[in-house]
């Protein structure tokens, strides 16, 4: 697989642990899947035939199974799993280090708001036809541009500073953007796809417009795999695709089922029903460990949580109350115990790792005098909150924000509590701005997967605001400080301007920061594989 | 009143509860928070985008045109398209019928074949400890919630059945406690459903199929039988003992017939006509008891894709649920109703 | 209103069998339970954070398990064991098991006793003047109430809290707000008011209220020809007092019956949502087995006790449901059942 400069940094590399089945204590730097590899752990390229599995069919458990057809519909990790494997990225995408080529052979950016894509010429559909320019512009315009036949909703979330894209000749692609060349390559870099234009207009551009049905036909990539089955709700099989420009796949043929219990998925596991399972909770840590056959993996991920304090109403305007709320909860507290030590507390918008994450911010912590005293003088004593929380969506979510309402209630001078809800409120909330009078919900918590690896993608959707109308946040300066950091062409520069960004973020305290989860995976020890920080499970990365 | 009569009248009843269904329906929908088309697109549209989407859909219309434009839809048997998935609601109800259906099935006869002679050794046997025992048991299952039920059985059946499969056993914090292996009972519905189970048979002779159908299925049947299991021991019992005591049973008795027939023949015939009556205005129980053990177990069945569209509040797919429930509902009491006629004579068709 | 008759009926079932017995004395205690829950609880039953050195929530005796921890880049197995401190054990977050099951029969009771004080209200006039009038207002209700009894009761509850959203409503608590003048003993810090479901009250009251408009329905139709009620109205006595003073008491026993049944059935609703996670409180038996299920093989406890709670207090009022009805024979139609 062409990729250039795989090192991993030692640092990120010391995070990954293997675990012995005895389940005591052991923890080997830089030693991967059976613990036998010495310190090399590049398991990504599946050349070596040596360490090869003898597994032919896998099956992968997620904790969601894709209620869309259409690759670039919602932006859900679980249904990237998916499809990524169906409609392959145009890049490989490293967690903190970048994009190297896959279709995309090699870019360049033009310099006056536009970069180039030169694309392999020997990549093809699943149904025969061939990859051309015209299907990569054609897939990045139909977030874009809302006049195309077979839309898809995306958008701003999706791709950003990203204008359109042209295709200059067979194999060229041109995109325009707004922001610096840097950013606009993190944005590409991860929602670049491929579908093929025309075989989507003739199938699917019918009445409903939507790329929707439910045969294996309604799929049709460049990917590795292709679909051979497929049950809406219960069930895919995808089978290695003959034609596959690049190497073969690890697995003759893979199975992607979801159990929204991680009991159910961890059952499944150890029943020898799956090879790999996502989302195991801490609690079934232990199980997993003991059992024959299986083993968990784990990486500290992108994802971090927090609970955004809208500052149009009361009293979320006032600073000192904000950080207030800060200083009530005991982030180290509720790591330790709610999820088991398996997170991380941080004082800031973005994960350890995020271009732009700012090692000198402490988080927060708990102290309830200050608290309490901050209360007084925000002028805000006696007020009543609600922290409104999603379940079932984030690690042991719900019991992390009754934990945080409890801790804030016993503050002397704030009473607040849990309410517990379906994820559609939080995430309307999420979008519905900032006017006092479409909010409902102040303060809620949400998490937010930095998936580019760049601090960009954490903040300003939430705090920038010219044409932003879903910000969470008003604040002029922090939003100025954000837009500046997008103009900023040299790296270094921007990473400086976007650590002052967390700094500013961190002062300002425009959410309750609490903390990055770790994702844990149970995994069949035959299977040799390293999770990502980014969530995304590649079976390409396996062996 | 003739049959024919009848069922046209009650058809057309039927037909005005579906109007009606619809219509509240559509009211919910309409009277919900939350803007269509930001949930039909998801986190990240942009405004332009959901405007047009709006404009397309005919979110803004006004409301009597929407409705308008919905029941005629309804009509031609457009049920639309999921908010979510963007595929035809329709086919999004068909496929998960056959699931809800054999797991339904499954918990009807598990919950006649134990109740039914329950209920008579109830009966015949008033006052000794069998009939206190199945008196316990129905109070019991009537007052269980089955989504605890369901969580208690793999708690206490997967410890149970670590004895018989030791080398199945799964160390877990639970067999250190019990000193047991701990099983993993299957949850889910994995692979073939029922009929594939039997056309299996009937193709290659093989039973795999049906017994791993049967291996999943137990648990949620059970699961969701035992309220009626508890229901029809009650109904057995009672409408047996008024049976019993009526004068035509001691009069057939004096003839000499064995006293097993009777109970079976005459008695339980009579007392069939309220159980099957129950049944029938208790589909809406068996469908709610669906959605919570379709929940539990993982089955993926009309009940499952219920609370997923609710969780993600995909009204198109909702309203078909519902509407196909509620359909069933009318058409099972109407068949209800016409079966009522048919097992008890002395009822005319009014 | 309950007549000398009805009163000795009861009274005659009471004494003659068991089981009313049995049901009476368990609702006793439940409801001693949920109303002393302040005086009775070992700690704020809100309180998160009563976790095990090791991290990891306490277990009640005869749990001890053995769990897995993260520090740093490091996985160990630690040892949790019982204190005596919490002796049901605490939860995920480490809240008291005895002291959320105490305050959960509150939670039931409350959601049970309001629903179906709702559902009366709305229910039993609706009903009253239907039956009593009849024509259209009749035929209306009587559709109506078809159109209502074809959605399964739990999925038009579900279906209703997409509309009314999750919204909690907190109900103060006279015994912790007392304890300033009379000494009952209560730890400190028991909260001066709990949050029960406010949606899910006023949801589970527009799912029953029709049982009510049926009954009472029927009630009045058949007390309109009664001797007494002709005579009030050839004496020129207003509808409205009629209905009032001559009806509505006439009915009271079959309603009083029907709201018994119904508050199992509530109840069971209540929970059923709260499981689901459509409640938006956390304080509630449903809830805690929820919360339970993820970690049932390794925390069993935690679902193990609220589901025993739902159980009694369902069994505790449908045996008085069975009582009244053995006793006065109101004869009316079987409701359907929340879970």
């Amino acid at each position: 697989m062409p990729r250039k400069d795989r090192s991993t940094d030692r640092r990120t590399f010391l995070r990954y642990s293997s675990i012995a089945a005895t389940g005591t204590l052991v923890t080997t730097a830089g030693c991967l899947g059976d613990g036998d590899e010495g310190d090399e752990g590049d398991t990504g390229d599946g050349t070596d035939d040596g360490d090869m599995s003898d597994l032919d069919e896998i099956t992968i458990t997620l904790s969601q199974f894709p209620d869309t057809q259409d690759p670039l519909d919602h932006i859900t990790g679980d249904y990237f799993d998916v499809y990524d494997h169906i409609y392959e990225p145009l890049f490989d995408f490293e967690p903190g280090e970048g994009i190297f080529p896959r279709v995309v052979d090699d870019w360049e950016a033009q310099g006056d708001g536009t970069t180039e894509l030169y694309l392999r010429d020997d990549v093809v559909f699943h149904n025969g036809d061939d990859l051309t320019a015209e299907d990569v512009a054609w897939t990045m315009n139909r977030t874009l541009d809302p006049d195309i036949g077979v839309q898809s909703p995306i958008g701003t979330f999706g791709l950003g500073s990203i204008e359109g894209a042209e295709a200059v000749d067979d194999t060229t692609v041109a995109v325009n953007y707004s922001a610096a060349p840097g950013l606009a390559e993190f944005e590409f870099g991860n929602y670049a796809r491929a579908m093929n234009k025309q075989w989507a207009i003739d199938n699917h551009d019918a009445e409903n417009g939507a790329i929707a049905g439910s045969s294996a036909d309604t799929f049709n990539g460049t990917g590795p795999y292709e679909v051979v089955e497929f049950t809406s709700g219960e069930e895919i099989v995808l089978e290695a695709f003959d034609d596959y420009w690049g190497d073969e796949p690890p697995f003759e043929t893979v199975t992607f089922n979801a159990n929204n219990q991680s009991s159910g998925r961890v059952a499944a596991l150890e029943a020898g029903e799956t090879d790999l399972t996502i989302n195991v909770l801490p609690e079934d840590v232990s199980t997993v460990q003991n059992a024959e056959g299986v083993e968990i993996r784990r990486v500290t991920s992108f994802r971090t949580v927090f609970c955004p304090m809208k500052n149009t109403v009361e009293p979320f305007d006032s600073q000192e109350f904000r950080q207030a709320m800060n200083y009530a909860v005991d982030n180290e507290g509720i790591v330790e115990n709610v999820l088991s030590g398996f997170g991380e507390p941080v004082g800031q918008p973005v994960a350890p790792g995020i271009n732009g994450y700012n090692p000198d911010i402490e988080p927060y912590e708990q102290d309830v005098a200050m608290a309490e005293s901050l209360v007084e003088e925000s002028g805000y004593g006696g007020a009543e909150i609600t922290l409104t929380a999603p379940q079932g969506r984030y690690l042991n979510d719900a019991q992390v924000a009754e934990t945080a309402a409890d801790q804030i209630d016993q503050l002397s001078n704030v009473s607040c509590e849990a309410n517990i809800v379906e994820f559609p409120v939080v995430s309307d909330e999420n979008s519905a701005g900032v006017e006092p009078e479409n909010i409902e919900h102040p303060f809620y918590m949400i998490g937010w997967g930095t998936i580019t690896g760049d601090a960009d993608y954490g903040t300003q959707g939430f705090f920038t605001i010219p044409d932003n109308p879903s910000r969470t946040f008003d604040d002029e300066e922090l939003s100025q400080a954000i837009l500046e950091s997008q103009q900023m062409e040299d790296p270094e520069e921007r990473t400086q301007q976007l650590q002052e960004v967390m700094e500013l973020a961190h002062e300002k305290a425009p959410w309750l920061f609490l903390h990055v989860q770790e994702s844990i995976y149970g995994v069949n020890e035959q299977i040799q594989w390293e999770p990502r920080e980014d969530e995304t499970v590649y079976i390409w990365g396996m062996s | 009143m003739s049959m024919g009569k009848f069922l046209f009248r009650r058809t057309l009843q039927g037909v005005f509860v579906i109007w009606g269904v619809v219509t509240a329906l559509f009211g919910m929908r309409a009277v919900s928070p939350g803007d269509p088309a930001t949930l039909m697109l998801g986190q990240g549209a942009t405004r332009n985008l959901i405007e047009r989407v709006r404009e397309e859909e005919g979110l803004n219309e006004p409301i009597y045109v929407q409705y308008f434009d919905y029941v005629t839809d309804l009509l031609q048997g457009d049920l639309g398209y999921s908010w979510r998935s963007e595929r035809e609601v329709e086919a999004m109800v068909i496929e998960r019928i056959p699931a809800t259906i054999e797991l339904a099935v499954a918990a009807t006869v598990i919950a006649i074949l134990i109740a039914i002679p329950l209920g008579v050794i109830s009966a015949t046997r008033r006052d000794q400890p069998a009939d206190y025992g199945a008196t316990l048991f129905s109070l019991l299952g009537i007052s269980t919630p089955n989504f605890w039920l369901g969580l208690m059985l793999v708690l206490v059946l997967g410890v149970w059945y670590g004895i018989p499969y030791p080398s199945l056993g799964i160390s877990s914090d639970l067999s250190v406690r019990f000193g047991i292996g701990f099983i993993d009972l299957p949850t889910g519905r994995r692979g073939a459903g029922f009929v594939e189970g039997l056309m299996a048979i009937v193709r290659d002779g093989s039973f795999d199929e049906l017994l791993t159908w049967l291996r999943h299925v137990t648990l949620p049947a059970i699961t969701l039988g035992t309220y009626f299991t508890a229901l029809i021991t009650r109904l057995t019992r009672s409408g047996m003992i008024d049976e019993i005591g009526k004068a035509y049973v001691t009069a057939t008795e004096a003839k000499g017939l064995p006293g097993v027939l009777i109970r079976y023949k005459h008695v339980l015939r009579n007392t069939m006509i309220p159980i099957v009556t129950v049944l029938g205005l208790q589909m809406g129980t068996l469908m709610g008891g669906a959605v919570i053990t379709e929940t539990v177990f993982n089955w993926p069945g009309l009940g499952l894709r219920l609370i997923d569209a609710l969780s993600i509040r995909d009204w198109p797919l909702m309203q078909g649920i519902i509407l196909f429930v509620a359909l069933m509902f009318v058409v099972i009491n109407i068949v209800v109703d016409a079966l009522y006629t048919y097992l008890d004579p002395r009822v005319s068709v009014e | 209103m309950i007549s000398n008759r009805v009163k000795s009926n009861l009274r005659q079932t009471f004494r003659n069998s068991l089981l009313p017995k049995v049901g009476v004395l368990l609702l006793a205690t439940i409801v001693l339970m949920a109303v002393f829950a302040p005086v009775l609880a070992t700690h704020d039953p809100t309180r998160t954070g009563y976790f095990h050195e090791n991290g990891g929530p306490y277990p009640p005796p005869g749990f001890d398990y053995t769990t897995t921890v993260a520090q740093g880049g490091e996985i160990g197995e630690v040892r949790i064991t019982a204190t005596s401190e919490h002796l049901l054990g605490t939860n995920t977050v480490g809240q008291d098991v005895y002291s959320r099951f105490l305050y959960g029969a509150r939670v039931s009771l409350l959601v049970g006793l309001f629903g179906v004080s709702l559902a009366l209200v709305i229910g039993v006039p609706f009903g009253l003047v239907a039956g009593y009038y009849g024509g259209r207002v009749d035929d209306g209700l009587m559709r109506l109430a078809d159109v209502m009894l074809a959605f399964p009761s739990l999925v038009l509850a579900l279906a209703l809290i997409g509309v009314f959203g999750q919204q909690p409503i907190r109900i103060p608590d006279p015994i912790v707000m007392g304890s300033e003048y009379l000494d009952l003993g209560i730890a400190s810090g028991m909260p001066e008011s709990i949050p029960i479901p406010g949606s899910v009250t006023v949801v589970v009251a527009l799912v029953t209220w029709v049982w009510f408009a049926r009954v009472s329905r029927g009630e009045a139709l058949s007390l309109r020809n009664e001797e007494y009620v002709k005579a009030a109205k050839s004496m020129g006595e207003h509808n409205g007092a009629i209905l009032l003073k001559h009806v509505l008491p006439n009915s009271v026993t079959p309603i009083i019956v029907l709201a018994t049944i119904q508050i199992a059935v509530i109840i069971l609703i209540e929970a059923s949502l709260a499981y689901l996670g459509f409640s938006g409180t956390t304080l509630s038996w449903g809830y805690e087995i929820e919360r339970g299920q993820d970690v049932l093989r390794t925390r069993p406890w935690v679902s193990m006790l609220p589901g025993i709670g739902i159980v009694l207090s369902v069994i505790s009022v449908n045996l008085l449901g069975d009582w009244f009805r053995d006793a006065l024979d109101p004869n009316i139609e079987g409701s359907e059942r929340g879970a």
